[in-house]
């Protein structure tokens, strides 16, 4: 692509970007609803733990729990939304497949890293036996694992986004791909529990790079198919 | 089932051979009503 | 007709010496099978469990080609071939998972610990079930065929991670696993006797030929389904 190309297609990444973050913050009905969420499934579990004291391999798992939860209520938004306004295709007409793609990757990047940054924060003030001895593995983890979500659940998104039974059809789908991510996530989480060196979590870390960028790849090639009508 | 002694693992054997054949019965007669089916539509 | 024969007599052959040959401790005669100590009568599995296994991964992976080639071409048959070919997959799954919950109560003790390479199977039963839900909530025909060959693609390139990478990193019960003592080979431990090992690819061979033979005749009922269809529409 020349740089003319490229500046203008960078453009339309911007402008799809913007456009999503723009009209959720309009509105911030779905911005609340997730907070809600959040602070909702949390309470669930500190209630049903009441005062037991839960090994921390219980406690990680938990907290992706939450987080699978959490992604999956917000991050469909980009696509629904579109379906549901009436703007799908349009915006077919008005930019090209990869611009709206990964226009939208980045709007679930910067939801999917902000909700998680939330969650966590929550977690670790209000979950007492939730103790982060290795804070270093524990916010790669978090950052690995959050690009992760964010690279699978936006390409299942927008296949859903197409169907009819949207809102149940969407953790179906996207664990199966997530799964593991998730039992990866997890682990490491752990282990940054029970303070393991950032060298010990090294394969984990691997593992999670390799799983974006196969999943970022894989979502480029198949999305102009998803998404032309 | 411990009176069948050594028998056991035969009787087990047929069951298997003869679920297994039932089956193959059943899906060589598909075959051949397709293949009835498909004649009949170049016809 | 040569397929049907062949599977026909390979298949029978393999139950009866699969499951009828005697175990010796010395196997003096071509027919009897080795004990192997911690397994003895219940390695008799080995001949149906891994097949199945095999086979739905196989499946997956043919519905998966078939769905490339859908995108690439358009044709209704090749994802008629990629559904069939997952329908399959689906039954072998829940076999092999059927099979793998049956051998780890007797050698394990339970049922189910979700073990890597037990996890794994279970996510491909997952992923066939999220692939039917996601057929059955799409009415437009065109659209059906497309979404349903993205998400198999999708889904293929997840399960390698799962099935060749996790069981590496992670220790598990099944061989292979990290904690196996006997190393970290391919699935199979060739631990076997020489005359288990026929059995045991004749096993796969017969398995593979009853797939491609039930492949074909879901794809034919398909076509004719297809046509008279066609017939119909006014």
């Amino acid at each position: 692509m020349r740089s003319g190309d490229m500046k203008r297609w960078l453009l339309s990444v911007r402008g799809i970007f913007l456009k999503d973050v723009r009209s959720e913050l309009r509105t911030r009905y779905a911005v609340s609803a997730l907070v809600m969420f959040v602070i909702t499934t949390i309470a669930i579990i500190l209630f049903s733990l009441a005062h037991e004291a839960a090994p921390p391999e219980v406690l990680s798992g938990m907290l992706w729990v939450v987080i699978f939860f959490g992604a999956m209520s917000g991050l469909s938004r980009t696509f629904v939304m579109e379906e549901e306004r009436g703007t799908a295709m349009t915006l077919q007409l008005l930019a090209p497949p990869s611009a709206v793609y990964f226009g939208k990757l980045l709007f679930n990047v910067v939801l999917v890293v902000a909700l998680n940054a939330f969650t966590v924060i929550l977690y670790l003030l209000l979950v007492a036996g939730f103790v982060v001895r290795s804070a270093d593995v524990f916010a790669l983890t978090m950052l690995l694992g959050s690009l992760g979500f964010a690279s699978a659940a936006t390409i299942i998104a927008a296949i859903i986004a197409r169907a009819n039974t949207k809102g149940t059809l969407y953790p179906v789908l996207s664990f199966p791909i997530l799964l593991p991510l998730l039992v990866v996530v997890i682990d490491a989480t752990r282990s940054a529990t029970e303070g393991a060196p950032l060298a010990e979590a090294g394969g984990a870390f691997q593992f999670l790079i390799s799983y974006i960028v196969v999943l970022t790849t894989l979502s480029y090639l198949l999305f102009e198919y998803i998404w032309k009508d | 089932m411990e009176f069948l002694g050594h028998y056991q693992l035969y009787i087990v054997m047929l069951i298997v051979v003869a679920i297994w054949l039932g089956i193959y019965w059943y899906l060589f007669r598909l075959d051949r009503r397709l293949r009835a089916l498909e004649r009949k539509q170049q016809g | 007709m040569a397929l049907r024969v062949t599977l026909g007599i390979l298949l029978t052959l393999v139950i009866c010496a699969g499951i009828g040959f005697p175990l010796s401790q010395n196997p003096q005669h071509w027919y009897e099978l080795p004990v192997i100590p911690g397994l003895e009568e219940k390695a008799r599995l080995i001949f149906f469990h891994v097949p199945t296994a095999w086979l739905s991964v196989v499946a997956f992976l043919t519905g998966m080609v078939f769905s490339i080639r859908y995108l690439r071409k358009r044709d209704p048959l090749d994802d008629l071939r990629s559904s069939a070919a997952a329908g399959l997959g689906l039954m072998f799954c829940i076999l092999a998972t059927l099979t793998g919950a049956i051998w780890a109560k007797f050698n394990w003790g339970s049922f189910w610990n979700w073990d890597p390479r037990e996890t794994s199977i279970f996510v491909l039963l997952l992923i066939y079930g999220a692939y039917f839900s996601l057929r059955s909530a799409v009415e437009n025909q065109e659209k059906r065929s497309t979404l349903s060959a993205a998400y198999s693609i999708i889904a293929a390139i997840t399960v390698p991670f799962f099935i060749f990478v996790l069981p590496r990193i992670t220790s598990g019960l099944h061989p292979g696993s990290k904690g196996d003592p006997d190393g970290t080979g391919p699935v199979l431990q060739f631990t076997m006797s020489p005359n288990m090992r026929v059995i045991f690819f004749a096993s796969l061979a017969a398995f593979t030929l009853l797939f491609i033979w039930m492949f074909q005749l879901r794809v034919r009922t398909g076509k004719l389904e297809m046509e008279r269809e066609l017939q119909q529409a006014p």
